[in-house]
This record gives C-alpha cells, sequence and structure tokens, in this order.
C-alpha cells in the first residue's frame, strides 16, 4: 500500500510541474505547428503533393519535438537529486523508469491526438486515412516515448555532445516511421500485419527500456 | 582461452601471434587478390564486375560479425563485470565502421554498372547504412563522456540495443522483395555459387579476418598502454 502511495504523488508531483510550467509543453506542440508551417513553404502549396507526403511530415515533425522534450525525461530530476530520493522512498530504479514513461507518454504525447487534426486540415490532406494515422500513432507514440527514455538516461552526465541523444532517438525510431508510414500506403490486406509488427515492436521496446534505462541511471548514479 | 578476458594474458598472447598474424594477412591477400583478380572466371551475366564481390561481401560478413563480437563483449562486460570487455569493444568500433563503409562504398560501384543505380532504398542497404550509422553512434558516444569508465559501460548498453540490427540485416533479403540479392552460400546443402568462384571468397574473406584481427590486436594493446599511463 505504502508503495502505491509513493507512485502516487510522484505521479502527482509530475503533473504538478508539467501544469506550472505549461508553456514549456505547449512550445513543443508550437514547434510542431510551425514545423508543418515551414514545410508547406518550403514545398510550396501543391494540393496533390502534401497529399502524398503529409503524413509523412507529420510523423517527422512528432520525432522531431520528442527531441526537443528530451531533457523533461531525467535530466532535471537527476540534477537535483529527485532520482536518489524517489530510490531512497523504496521504489527500483525500473519502476521509477516506467513510471516517467508512463507520465511522459500522458502529459506530452496524448496531447498530439489534439494536435494532429489541426495538422490533418493545414495540410489539407483528404480524410479517408484519418484513423489508420491515428492508429499508427497511438502505437508508434509509447515505443518514441521509450526510445526517449532510453536515449534520455544515457546521456545523463554527456556535459560535451549534446546532439547525440537526437541522434540515438533518430537511429531507433526508423523502423517505426517506416512501419506507420508505410500503413497508409499499402493495400488492405497487408494493414493487419504490418499493425502486428508494429504491436511486436512496441511490446519489445516495452520489455527492455526499464532494463537498459535503469542501468544507465545507475552507472550516472554511481559516477556521479 | 583466458587470453580472451584478461588483459595481461593477452599482452602475453598477442606478442607471440602478432607478427606472424601480420605475414599470414599479407600472404593471403596476395593470395586472394591474385585468384580473384586473375584466376577467377568472369560471370556469364555480370562480366568482370563480379570480381567486386571479392572485396563486398568478405566486408560485409566481417562487419556483422564484429558487430556480432562487440555484443558478445558487452555481455561479459555489463553481466559479469569484465573490465577487458569495455577495451575490446572500444578498440573494434573503428574497425567494424571501416568494413561496413568498405562494404557500402563497394556495393555503390557494384551497383551502378549491374542496377543502373549508386543507391536504392532496398531493405538490405538501408540497414547495412543503420548500421553504419549505429556504429558511428558508438564511437561518438564513447568519446562524449568525461568519465571514460561511464562512457563504456553506456556504449556496451547502445550495442547491445542496436544489436537488434543484426537478423534484421541477415534475414531482410528473406522477408521483403528486395533487390539485393538473397545469400547464396550460407546454405550448406548446396551453395548455389561455383566452386571456382567460392574458393577466392573464402580465401578473401580468411585475409580480410587476419587483417581486422591484427589490427584489433595492436589497437586493443595500444588501448591497455593508454589507460595502465591514465
Amino acid at each position: 500500500m505504502n508503495s502505491i502511495n509513493i507512485i502516487i504523488a510522484i505521479i502527482y508531483k509530475e503533473f504538478l510541474l508539467f501544469y506550472r510550467n505549461f508553456t514549456d509543453v505547449l512550445s513543443i506542440f508550437l514547434f510542431f505547428i510551425l514545423g508543418i508551417i515551414i514545410f508547406v513553404f518550403a514545398i510550396g502549396y501543391d494540393e496533390l503533393i502534401l497529399n502524398k507526403i503529409g503524413i509523412g511530415i507529420i510523423w517527422a515533425l512528432i520525432l522531431l519535438s520528442n527531441n526537443l522534450s528530451l531533457r523533461k525525461f531525467y535530466q532535471d530530476d537527476f540534477d537535483n537529486g529527485n532520482l536518489i530520493i524517489f530510490h531512497m522512498s523504496g521504489l527500483s530504479y525500473e519502476l521509477i523508469v516506467i513510471i516517467k514513461i508512463l507520465t511522459i507518454w500522458i502529459f506530452l504525447q496524448l496531447p498530439f491526438f489534439l494536435i494532429i487534426p489541426i495538422a490533418w486540415l493545414l495540410l489539407n490532406i483528404n480524410m479517408q486515412n484519418f484513423e489508420l494515422v491515428l492508429l499508427s500513432f497511438l502505437i508508434g507514440s509509447p515505443i518514441i516515448t521509450c526510445i526517449s527514455s532510453i536515449s534520455g538516461s544515457m546521456n545523463l552526465l554527456n556535459k560535451k555532445n549534446f546532439a547525440i541523444g537526437s541522434l540515438i532517438i533518430m537511429v531507433l525510431s526508423i523502423p517505426i516511421i517506416i512501419f506507420s508510414v508505410n500503413l497508409v500506403d499499402t493495400s488492405e490486406e497487408v494493414i493487419r500485419a504490418q499493425i502486428n509488427i508494429l504491436i511486436g515492436i512496441l511490446c519489445f521496446f516495452l520489455a527492455i527500456t526499464p532494463w537498459a534505462s535503469s542501468l544507465c541511471i545507475k552507472f550516472a548514479i554511481q559516477n556521479n | 582461452m583466458k587470453f580472451l578476458i584478461n588483459p595481461n594474458r593477452f599482452n602475453i598472447f598477442s606478442s607471440i601471434i602478432l607478427r606472424p598474424l601480420i605475414y599470414i594477412s599479407t600472404i593471403t591477400l596476395i593470395i586472394g587478390l591474385i585468384f580473384a583478380l586473375y584466376l577467377s572466371p568472369d560471370d556469364y551475366q555480370q562480366g568482370a564486375t563480379v570480381r567486386i564481390m571479392y572485396v563486398h561481401v568478405p566486408s560485409a560478413w566481417l562487419a556483422l560479425l564484429t558487430f556480432f563480437i562487440m555484443t558478445i563483449y558487452s555481455i561479459l562486460g555489463l553481466a559479469f563485470k569484465i573490465p577487458f570487455s569495455f577495451i575490446v569493444i572500444s578498440a573494434i568500433a573503428p574497425i567494424g565502421a571501416t568494413f561496413t563503409l568498405i562494404c557500402l562504398v563497394t556495393g555503390s560501384l557494384w551497383g551502378k554498372p549491374m542496377w543502373g543505380t549508386w543507391w536504392v532504398w532496398d531493405a538490405r542497404l538501408t540497414s547495412v547504412a543503420i548500421l553504419f550509422l549505429i556504429y558511428l553512434i558508438i564511437i561518438f558516444l564513447r568519446k562524449s563522456f568525461n568519465n571514460i569508465h561511464l562512457g563504456e559501460k553506456i556504449t556496451a548498453v547502445f550495442v547491445l540495443i542496436g544489436s537488434i540490427n543484426l537478423p534484421i540485416i541477415k534475414f531482410s533479403v528473406d522477408w521483403w522483395n528486395t533487390l539485393h540479392q538473397p545469400a547464396s552460400i550460407s546454405k550448406f546443402s548446396s551453395p548455389s555459387i561455383d566452386p571456382s568462384m567460392l574458393s577466392p571468397l573464402i580465401i578473401m574473406t580468411l585475409a580480410f579476418m587476419f587483417i581486422g584481427i591484427s589490427i584489433a590486436i595492436i589497437r586493443i594493446k595500444a588501448e591497455i598502454i593508454d589507460r595502465k599511463h591514465k
């Protein structure tokens, strides 16, 4: 019972942090919308081309805006010592990682469900694949969150090379981009198989992320 | 086999084996090149360009093999806390990256006359390109920490995660319809490659392997000396 109280307290603390720093979160979504506007100007407003590549633009920008929120994962908690306090209150690092993934997914990924329709309107894509994109985002966003967790925990003490965290996210998320963007173009029979592959990748990352992230956090705390 | 995990034993073993290994690798490379460039027949479809295979295929195999060895060493280092394994990982990562680069460049040189293009976004080619990027990230990740012991441990974790790519590369030609041809040698029962082409390929693979091992030994020795001075 005690540990459940602690978990709820941590989630409440995360919620308070996101609530009080609302502009931080909002600016990430603003980046997404601005990116789409930049893309439209860079390519030129041509309905046919935008229809064809719009979903790719949306996915690429989701990935890029995830790079922005990389520091929110563990860096702030690590710098002010919260991670050690969570651990001393009886939670294992694996559990902390799972809680973090859950809260980040709720506060930083779920709002994209409200923003993707706006992007849809801005890019003027036809409506027939809308559910498929939302479905692929529903499966793909937890995977991206897991990858950001791995990358964020790897770079806790990395003071030299700031780009490497984003590089790790991008390299590991190539399969997700491939399968989620393909989902829209493939024929009816293959869709089910593609969704199964995406769910498989999700299960894989859900399995390895707590291990990998907690190991990296442990190394960072030992060597700090 | 203690020399594989113990730096002192490794130093003793490598000082015995390094010089003969360099001679052997030079001799096998010369023999293999003679076989590959003069004695082996032209392909009836591809002509003389098939000789690119004798560089392309061994370097691809060795790129995969190097990553496999790195994966094993990172398991040893993380699970059994053997510090020597981190030295091996950081020493052989650039070798694997070089082999992958050789594989990509020769493949693209081979692809221009055969497929009519330098590069296609095909499953095998893409996954090997991702392997190259993963090698580069491994090298950069290790160098981006002030604390060298932390950097090598985190690199080992990333090597383990990146090793998902190995089965994808191996089976990409079977899982997807690719322009790249499927494996014609791994079928042990009946290899679909002619013996006159298989023998130079094997000699070249051995030569590449010996060269890789001798460079790895030199790099590991240098790394050990470097650690001792710190």
